[in-house]
């Protein structure tokens, strides 16, 4: 057997751990509760406009080809991140947890070949839920709003998301991996999520007041600003329909978003590969 | 000729200051059953732990079948089948999915896997409950489950780490059978027990490990006949005075006192006959005895012995 053999065994099995868990299928049924949710008030808006000057239905009018990016980004802004930090978070640490890390770590396996087994199996998990997730948003935006433009970019902006995920799924991971204790590396990883989004708001009203650069430089530099923004870069760059409001274009920051990503990425990553090789496989409550 | 298949050199780890492993050597032979005795917190689960490379120590080196398992852990486990003291299985999986990814993990093909799992259900009698996720499992049961993991890939060694707990008498003793069909096949079987009676029963050798440290490591037969050189008196005394007792301790031809309630086991020196000795001295301090008997050596008291006296001569 060889070493791909050996990690495709590990992703499997990893598929199975985290499909056991009830809160992951919560946090994908909110995730798509939130498409169908939003669908629906865009299509009362649209279909039955207020009393007085018809401000929503001309809006509508003008964007209703391009609302499956909606559905498609709009869970991005939390519910993928959350799900990607719950699958990752609990990857590592509960094998430690639950001593399940010596039944695994005893076979003939390397320690470097479980750990890229049990992150690709939890990124390929991500993944699928993101397939789900773009292919709900396109059926419900098709069915709400008619005919739907620029389906060719769907595999980009597929991509663009999955990659997007990996700088908290590998944040998490890596949390999992040094703490090696669920519940922390979790609420570690959600505060950072969360600590992020707050000063990267604060850091942008900075900005707006002073219009000094440093503000806007950390804030780009901030976990949840690449993560958050990077898939609507993307889609920024491909689109031939410029005016969809739910896309903000600022030259050059496709590849400045993909430069963060990959590098809170491959330090998580390589954090987490160092503290798996070079310490010992602890026991629970060790 | 014998082929050494377990082998610890000087093995040292350290928990922060704490010596769990002081220096500690033992080899294994293929074939043998190696029971591995001490007391809780003794180092039998670190030096199992070291053994399968979950551990690395600081100093000495562990080999499997002549491979160290931190360096090369695929090919040092490839033959290794492990047992884990009171196992938390993957909960998620029936019993019968789990043999069948264990098998998966040591590349057994499909039909290899579908033949072993059924097997091994049928060998550790859970067959009827091979489609039950083993959340739902009882502790016996779970500690069935493991040692038919640890079997999945017919390993050449097996590592147990008290394989019996949580087991009835009934299993416990087909357990014992299991190991010892398993040596006769060749196959290398490191148990690590409390249960002294049941090592006595089922091992060739024995480890003892006391704070870290190797007090005896060979033959069974050799410890029990180190400690027989020691003839061992067992008094029962109507009441076992603290005076008593430090009287028979301090005697110049004892080795050391157990106590277990009013009886005493006297552990000697030499191999002589000194109930005569025993008995004046116990009337000589108003004692009143209800018995005194030269008793036949069992591990347990070899254990015992070795614990308290060091390593045997």
């Amino acid at each position: 057997m060889n070493t791909f053999q050996r990690i495709f065994n590990l992703v499997a099995y990893e598929w199975r751990r985290s499909l056991a868990k009830k809160k992951i299928y919560v946090l994908i049924a909110l995730a798509l509760a939130l498409q169908i949710g939003i669908f629906a008030l865009f299509n009362f808006f649209f279909t039955s406009p207020t009393q007085g000057p018809n401000i929503t239905g001309p809006f509508l009018e003008g964007v209703k080809g391009t609302m499956w990016l909606l559905g498609v980004l709009g869970p991005q802004g939390l519910f993928i991140p959350l799900i990607a930090i719950i699958v990752a978070g609990g990857s590592m640490s509960e094998e430690y947890e639950h001593g399940t890390a010596d039944i695994l770590l005893s076979k003939p396996i390397t320690r470097v070949e479980y750990l890229a087994g049990k992150y690709l199996g939890g990124l390929s998990l991500i993944g699928f839920v993101i397939v789900l997730i773009t292919i709900l948003g396109t059926v419900l935006a098709r069915g709400f709003f008619g005919p739907q433009e620029s389906l060719q970019i769907i595999p980009a902006v597929y991509m663009a998301l999955v990659y997007a995920n990996l700088l908290f799924f590998s944040l998490a991971f890596m949390l999992s991996e040094a703490l090696r204790r669920t519940t922390l590396a979790y609420l570690v990883s959600i505060g950072i999520f969360i600590a992020s989004m707050i000063v990267g708001g604060y850091l942008s009203i900075l900005y707006a007041m002073t219009r000094e650069q440093f503000y806007l430089d950390i804030s780009r530099w901030l976990p949840n600003w690449s993560a958050s923004n990077f898939p609507s870069f993307v889609v920024s760059e491909l689109m031939t329909v410029q005016n969809s409001p739910f896309i903000s274009v600022v030259s050059g920051d496709v590849r400045l978003a993909a430069a963060i990503i990959a590098v809170y990425s491959v330090v998580s990553v390589l954090v987490a590969t160092v503290r798996l090789v070079k310490s010992d496989i602890t026991k629970r409550g060790d | 000729m014998s082929r050494c298949v377990i082998e610890a050199s000087d093995l040292t780890k350290l928990y922060g200051n704490f010596k769990a492993l002081d220096a500690v050597s033992f080899s294994v032979e293929k074939g043998w059953i190696y029971g591995y005795l001490g007391p809780n917190g003794a180092g039998k689960t670190t030096t199992i732990r070291t053994m399968l490379g979950l551990l690395r120590p600081n100093e000495g080196e562990m080999q499997i079948d002549e491979i160290n398992p931190v360096k090369d852990p695929v090919g040092a486990l490839q033959v290794v089948g492990y047992a884990p003291e009171l196992p938390n299985l993957q909960a998620f999986f029936s019993g019968e999915q789990l043999l069948d990814f264990a098998g998966k993990m040591f590349g057994l093909s499909d039909q290899a896997r579908t033949e072993r799992v059924k097997q091994l259900l049928d060998l550790v009698d859970l067959n009827e409950a091979g489609k039950r996720k083993v959340g739902n499992y009882s502790k016996g049961m779970v500690q069935r489950l493991s040692v038919a993991l640890a079997l999945i890939s017919d390993p050449e060694v097996l590592i147990m780490d008290e394989p019996t707990i949580g087991m009835d008498p009934e299993a416990t003793a087909h357990f014992r059978d299991l190991f010892v069909s398993l040596s006769k096949q060749g196959k290398t079987v490191f148990i690590s027990s409390h249960l002294l009676d049941e090592v006595q029963r089922t091992c060739t050798h024995v480890g003892m490990i006391n704070r870290g440290k190797i007090v005896f490591s060979g033959p069974i037969e050799q410890v029990l006949g180190a400690f027989t050189q020691r003839w061992v008196v067992e008094v029962e005394l109507e009441k076992a005075s603290s005076e008593i007792i430090t009287v028979l301790r301090g005697l110049d031809y004892v080795q050391n006192v157990e106590i277990e309630g009013n009886k005493l086991l006297i552990g000697l020196k030499e191999k002589k006959d000194l109930r005569g000795e025993i008995s004046s001295e116990i009337f000589r301090y108003q004692g009143v005895l209800l018995s005194l008997n030269l008793r036949r050596i069992t591990l347990e008291d070899a254990y015992l012995l070795a614990l308290k006296g060091g390593r045997p001569p």
